[in-house]
């Protein structure tokens, strides 16, 4: 006989774990502490690639005053300009991701836990109807 | 007449309750056919791009899979059809779409189709749909992709417009070519007043919405409308470009019946949208169609309630938000069966 309480349960269960469940799951393999510093390091990959972009984008904009000055250029000044808007970049991205992917996750943490308290109720169905039969 | 639109809503949740497994796909089909026809029609500059059998091809491609293929497929062919007619602005477009993506777009990765539904819009006149939609249904974080997607579309504007420029293969030319663009680009107020007038009324919008009175949500995308309006005012004055000023008011008009058309509906598409589940036990193999309980029989319909009801949580759905209502209201329902 179909046991319509564990196909609800079942149900909620299977439909959770097809959308959200599936990232909340996969988040729930790492702790937080590594979930969060493996997410900033990309974070700050990927603005440093897309920093980098940006300076090729301004000195090939200046390539012409670049060449014509190569040997005059003040290089120290420029290092330390492009080091310190590198610096303000990735300061930026990395305490925003720490504070964004923390708070991700502490969400999906919450939604997990409702999870398993479906799975809870679903073991318990499960051993009454073992009981019964 | 309001009761006409409700009966017209629960049939039209009906229909898509009963076939939202071929109506979904055939609406991503629609999208992403309009979407590449305009791209075709905007910088449709090769041929062998825009024959028909390609561009459904590539359509029913996007009806099937995630919409970020259709996102990325859209790019993918935008960047062609400049590569035809000039590598060099390909590889400025790919670079500035490769920035867009590194430092905004890779955080809303949700958000990733009002990158492409932004210059799609623009070109069919109605860009302000996106803002006050997302106002409507997200948070203020959407302002990240629609300003991306505000800046694809100048982006594109101005290649269009270099294009047209000639082009020779000599380093000087290029380097012409690429001052050009950059400086149209960096130096583009219509834009940067676009973006903030954009984020402007999603905030605008949000916040009318979250506010506690009756009619909060019809009265937010009014009030988005209504920012649309003045902001793009006084960006046109200021910009002296009266001669937009006419097409804006209408499409701002447009937009807000065509948000209002889909806050009418949302309801409706959103929830009913059925789950199909798959899983088994010791006895059986299950092949469940979950299908949402949210029912207004027509008698008793009371438009504030369902909205408020709306605003409250589901936005981050739960695994089992219905689960106290629903559920022990079925279980009542099925232990009366067995009895």
């Amino acid at each position: 006989m179909l046991n319509f309480k564990k196909i609800r349960l079942m149900t909620k269960l299977a439909v959770y774990e097809k959308k959200d469940g599936k990232e909340d799951i996969h988040l729930s393999k790492y702790y937080k502490t590594d979930y969060v510093r493996f997410q900033t390091l990309k974070s700050i990959i990927t603005a440093t690639i897309g920093y980098a972009l940006i300076l090729a984008l301004i000195a090939f904009y200046r390539l012409e005053y670049l060449i014509k000055n190569a040997v005059v250029l003040d290089y120290k000044l420029i290092g330390t300009y492009v080091l310190g808007f590198y610096l303000m970049t990735i300061t930026l991205y990395g305490l925003g991701s720490i504070a964004g992917y923390s708070m991700k996750y502490d969400a999906s943490r919450k939604k997990l836990s409702r999870y398993f308290k479906l799975l809870k109720r679903l073991e318990k169905v499960y051993n009454e109807s073992t009981h019964e039969s | 007449m309001m009761l006409q639109l409700l009966e017209l809503r629960e049939r039209v949740k009906n229909f898509y309750q009963r076939y939202d497994a071929y109506l979904l796909p055939i609406i991503k089909f629609i999208f992403a056919f309009i979407a590449f026809q305009t791209i075709n029609k905007e910088i449709g500059y090769d041929e062998r791009l825009k024959a028909l059998p390609i561009v459904l091809g590539i359509s029913l491609l996007s009806a099937f899979t995630p919409s970020a293929v259709m996102v990325l497929l859209a790019g993918v062919i935008s960047v062609l059809h400049i590569y035809f007619v000039s590598p060099i602005l390909s590889v400025i477009v790919i670079v500035i779409l490769m920035i867009l993506y590194f430092l905004f777009a890779r955080y809303t990765p949700r958000h990733g189709y009002v990158l492409l539904a932004i210059p799609v819009l623009f070109l069919l006149k109605i860009p302000y749909v996106i803002p006050i939609l997302l106002g409507l249904i997200s948070t203020p974080i959407a302002m990240v992709p629609t300003s991306c997607g505000v800046i694809i579309y100048f982006l594109f504007q101005i290649i269009k417009s270099a294009v047209t420029m000639q082009i020779n293969i000599s380093i000087e030319d290029i380097i012409q070519l690429y001052t050009h663009v950059i400086d149209s680009f960096t130096g583009n107020r219509q834009m940067i007043m676009t973006i903030v007038i954009f984020a402007l009324i999603i905030m605008v919008t949000y916040f009318v919405r979250k506010m506690s009175f009756d009619y909060a949500f019809e009265i937010s995308i009014l009030a988005g409308g209504l920012t649309s309006i003045l902001g793009f005012l006084i960006s046109y004055l200021v910009l002296s470009r009266s001669d937009q000023i006419l097409s804006m008011i209408l499409g701002t008009i447009l937009s807000v019946g065509l948000v209002y058309i889909i806050h009418f509906f949302r309801l409706t598409l959103d929830y009913s949208g059925a789950e199909y589940a798959q899983f088994e036990d010791d006895v059986y193999y299950y092949y469940v169609k979950a299908v949402p309980k949210v029912t207004v029989t027509v008698s008793q319909v009371n438009v504030k309630h369902i909205n408020v009801k709306k605003s409250g949580k589901r936005e981050f759905s739960d695994p089992d938000t219905d689960e106290t209502e629903d559920y022990d209201y079925e279980e009542e329902e099925y232990n009366n069966k067995d009895e």
